[in-house]
């Protein structure tokens, strides 16, 4: 350990102010800091400090994606062995998984801590431990079979344009890892959609995710009885919840991003107000939906609208496919891009549901809709904020008599 | 008797708080009173070193309101002025003569029928130091006319002096003292309380008590004002420490001066207990319940007070002082340390962290950061103001928005435990000092 201290102490002599290598110092900073808990003391009031820092913030939240990455590596293994009707046993789809989850892991911590660094330098500013955050959410949110320099173009693209050129940690204004996530979607569009992707087997083998099923119907049905209908993958509300399905990486298991849930919540890092408002918007438009599915087929409406099976999923069906709760548990709760206020956190979430369901439903280009609402709610998030701060200022100005 | 509950906020468990008795130090031979801790003040010296002085006498004037002067808080000789950058007075220390300060401890009959009564005594005293206001946290201007008064005697900041115990002698004093404050304003006299303590002020009715419960800043007066009587804009508040009750009391009863104050030493490196002293003690004489070897003295509480060296003296508005350890300690990758009873921390990020009572040091236990808004200032800050908002704003340098937001309301001490808490360690108080210091400036 003295050895490592000492390491550190004769390389920070190099980057001090004045050297000809203080450029790096925010990189040494950062490694520094890594291995060995900063000294830094406080010089004014408050003289004490919290044992909490970014560090830590953003390291609880890649703790509580680490199941999301096991299981997502043992699903992949899983869907491959059943395409290949071979048994490879617990640990073996483990392994096979990890073989395509660790290379994209890779790619994009590479690739994301290059970008940060090289910004950390030209810009002068710390090394800002979010970027582990957005690297970490990289790979859950891709299929399993995405190329790598797809992946090393796509993180750097989120980190730049999503976070750097506004500033950095702080002051960006969309999800770095949703930009990374919805480049790649418009850029790379038969790497990343379809039913060719999601599942790893024999060349040629298409899995559908479950929400291409009804967004595609050879014929009009509830998308329950389209569910029951796919012979190919077990789409029951049970199977959904435990989550061997297609999808991106992270996404399928329920109970795992439940779990990261009340992790996050309970160390006071996430806040549960967005999580709680947008299933709250998502169970009120997707019943709305279902209303206006009810009189399109048996009311009145049934000549003229055209039937759409998207509308009959009930709520807790569009809870359980594709990857909401994900993105609301992991990406909608990212503090900066989100509402600061908890007046605004609830409307923010609360629209991320509403979009999310309407993203889906009504418009079938798109059938995963999660990553656009939050996208979309970001750009409107410091608009409610204005909004909620310039109640408060009202309530001041009437107050003043 | 009103009641107000403040819910959002957190109680430092820090160790070391003092036991309620006093302990014995020999008299102080040395006070100071130091210029700079006094918002907005452009001090004119009246004296100069090696000069003889009584008690009560200007030492110094605000150049930009002459007619607020400063009191010499003891009888003795002037034995050293300090001066920092810029000729900037820091010290004006006093050489205690005990023996003068005993004869002239004459009781002469006091008269205050009238604010006017009040004011001229108060102007002759020089005691207007003692008076601040809200918003800047100044002293006041005396020809101002305030909406009403606060005095809160419910500090809730952590090693925080127990005015209940420091003051239980003084009872005759604080009541005299509160009644003829009451005479400057044509509003309300709030005098906030916690629990059972200070109960027989419920007797007298020119006092609008306050009963506050809930965790720091619960105690402080920006807080109690949001509750109660919010401060608008263009309004002027007074206030005066709790502790200062008795000098402003012994004058306005007995005619006397008397600076002494008991003051209280806490904190996780020295030996807690109260002493019996006065308004701006000298520490050093209490430098053998250190114990640690590299220490931080601080005057006044942990949060908002100010680091002062062995022989500094306790800051003119301060009652304690707090001593902690200077830490150097690096943990190896601290960051992913488990938890235990090493670890304090307002989220519930640490295993069985230390929740009782922590031996606190000055490590400021992570690197600066840009602000992450984790909703971490809001659970610590009990007023109806956004202060995400309103810290953005003064980093816009907005004065407007600033106002909109209600930055009059707040004061420094007011989002200390803000800073605390925040785990990009920004400090929010310099953040809200500077936007008031913009905005007083600006008139």
């Amino acid at each position: 350990m003295n050895f490592l201290r000492k390491i550190f102490e004769e390389t920070g002599k190099l980057v001090e102010e004045g050297k000809p290598l203080s450029w790096a110092y925010p990189v040494w900073e950062a490694a520094d800091t890594i291995f060995f808990s900063t000294n830094k003391q406080t010089t004014k009031g408050p003289h004490i400090r919290d044992n909490m820092d970014i560090k830590r913030t953003m390291f609880f939240v890649v703790i509580a994606l680490i199941p999301c990455y096991i299981f997502g590596a043992y699903n992949i293994g899983y869907l491959n062995a059943s395409a290949m009707e071979i048994d490879r046993g617990l640990i073996g789809n483990t392994i096979f998984g990890l073989t395509y989850v660790i290379p994209i892991l890779i790619a994009t911590f590479v690739a994301g801590a290059i970008c940060e660094l090289t910004f950390a330098i030209i810009r002068k500013h710390e090394v800002n431990e979010g970027f582990l955050v957005s690297c970490a959410l990289i790979p859950l949110t891709m299929p399993p079979d995405v190329p790598l320099w797809q992946v090393i173009i796509g993180t750097s693209f989120g980190i730049i344009i999503g976070k750097e050129i506004f500033g950095g940690v702080g002051t960006n204004i969309f999800n770095p890892a949703l930009t990374s996530r919805a480049f790649m979607y418009f850029a790379f569009p038969t790497k990343i959609s379809g039913d060719k992707v999601w599942a790893i087997g024999p060349d040629g083998y298409s899995g559908a995710t479950a929400l291409a099923i009804p967004a595609n119907p050879s014929q009009y049905d509830t998308a329950s009885n389209l569910f029951a209908a796919n012979t190919q993958f077990d789409f029951s509300m049970m199977n959904m919840f435990w989550g061997l399905i297609p999808g991106s990486i992270g996404e399928t298991n329920k109970l795992l991003i439940l779990l990261g849930a009340f992790f996050l919540i309970y160390c006071g890092i996430a806040s549960w107000r967005i999580m709680v408002s947008s299933v709250l918007g998502l169970v009120f438009t997707a019943l709305l939906l279902n209303l206006l599915n009810y009189f399109t087929i048996d009311g009145i409406l049934q000549a003229g609208g055209s039937p759409n099976a998207m509308l009959t999923i009930s709520p807790l069906q569009h809870i359980l496919i594709g990857s909401f709760l994900f993105g609301t548990v992991f990406m909608a709760t990212e503090p900066v891009t989100s509402s600061h206020t908890n007046t605004g956190r609830w409307i923010y979430g609360f629209l991320i549901g509403v979009l999310t369901v309407i993203i889906r439903s009504i418009n079938p280009a798109y059938p995963e809709g999660v990553f656009l609402a939050i996208l979309i709610m970001n750009m409107f998030a410091p608009l409610i904020d204005y909004y909620v701060v310039q109640a408060n200022i009202k309530m001041r100005l009437a107050r003043n008599v | 008797m009103q009641k107000i509950t403040i819910k959002k906020g957190h109680n430092i468990n820090i160790s070391g708080i003092a036991s309620r008795e006093f302990s014995n130090a020999p008299a102080q031979k040395f006070v100071s009173i130091s210029p700079q801790d006094f918002n907005y003040v452009k001090p004119k010296l009246l004296v100069k070193e090696g000069d003889q002085v009584t008690i009560g006498d200007a030492l110094f004037f605000d150049k930009n309101n002459p007619d607020v002067k400063w009191p010499s808080i003891a009888s003795g000789t002037i034995s050293n002025i300090v001066y920092g950058e810029r000729r900037a007075v820091l010290d004006i220390v006093i050489k205690i003569d005990h023996d003068k300060e005993k004869n002239i401890e004459s009781s002469n009959q006091v008269n205050l029928s009238s604010k006017d009564d009040v004011k001229n005594l108060i102007q002759k005293n020089n005691l207007w130091p003692f008076i601040t206001q809200r918003p800047f946290n100044k002293v006041v201007n005396p020809s101002d006319n305030p909406k009403c008064i606060v005095v809160s005697l419910a500090d809730s900041s952590p090693l925080a002096n127990d005015l209940s115990f420091s003051l239980s002698e003084k009872k005759d004093y604080i009541i005299s003292a509160l009644s003829n404050l009451r005479k400057l304003t044509d509003g309300q006299l709030y005098v906030a309380i916690r629990g059972d303590n200070f109960s027989f002020l419920s007797d007298y009715n020119f006092i609008n008590l306050i009963q506050v419960e809930g965790p720091h800043p619960s105690g402080n007066v920006g807080v109690i004002l949001n509750k109660v009587n919010p401060l608008n804009q263009n309004d002027i508040v007074w206030t005066v420490q709790g502790c200062h009750l008795p000098v402003l009391g012994k004058l306005f009863s007995k005619g006397i001066l008397d600076f002494s104050l008991n003051i209280c030493i806490g904190g996780p490196a020295v030996e807690p207990s109260y002493f019996k002293s006065r308004i701006g003690a000298r520490f050093d004489l209490h430098k053998d319940s250190l114990l640690k070897e590299n220490v931080r003295i601080i005057t006044g509480n942990v949060l908002t007070g100010k680091q002062i060296d062995i022989d500094g003296f306790l800051g003119f508005y301060h009652s304690s002082f707090s001593v902690i350890e200077e830490s150097f300690n690096r943990p190896f990758i601290g960051w992913l340390h488990p938890g235990g009873k090493t670890k304090y921390s307002v989220f519930n990020a640490y295993l069985g962290s230390n929740k009782k009572s922590f031996d606190f040091t000055t490590l400021q236990n992570g690197s600066n950061r840009a602000f992450v808004p984790v909703d971490a200032w809001e659970r610590v800050f009990p007023m109806d103001i956004y202060i995400n908002a309103l810290a953005r704003s003064v980093e816009a340098n907005d004065i407007d928005e600033m106002e909109q937001l209600g930055i009059y309301e707040c004061d420094e001490e007011d989002v200390a435990l803000c800073s605390f808490v925040c785990p990009s360690k920004s400090d929010v108080g310099a953040i809200i000092r500077k936007g008031l210091d913009t905005i007083y400036l600006d008139k």
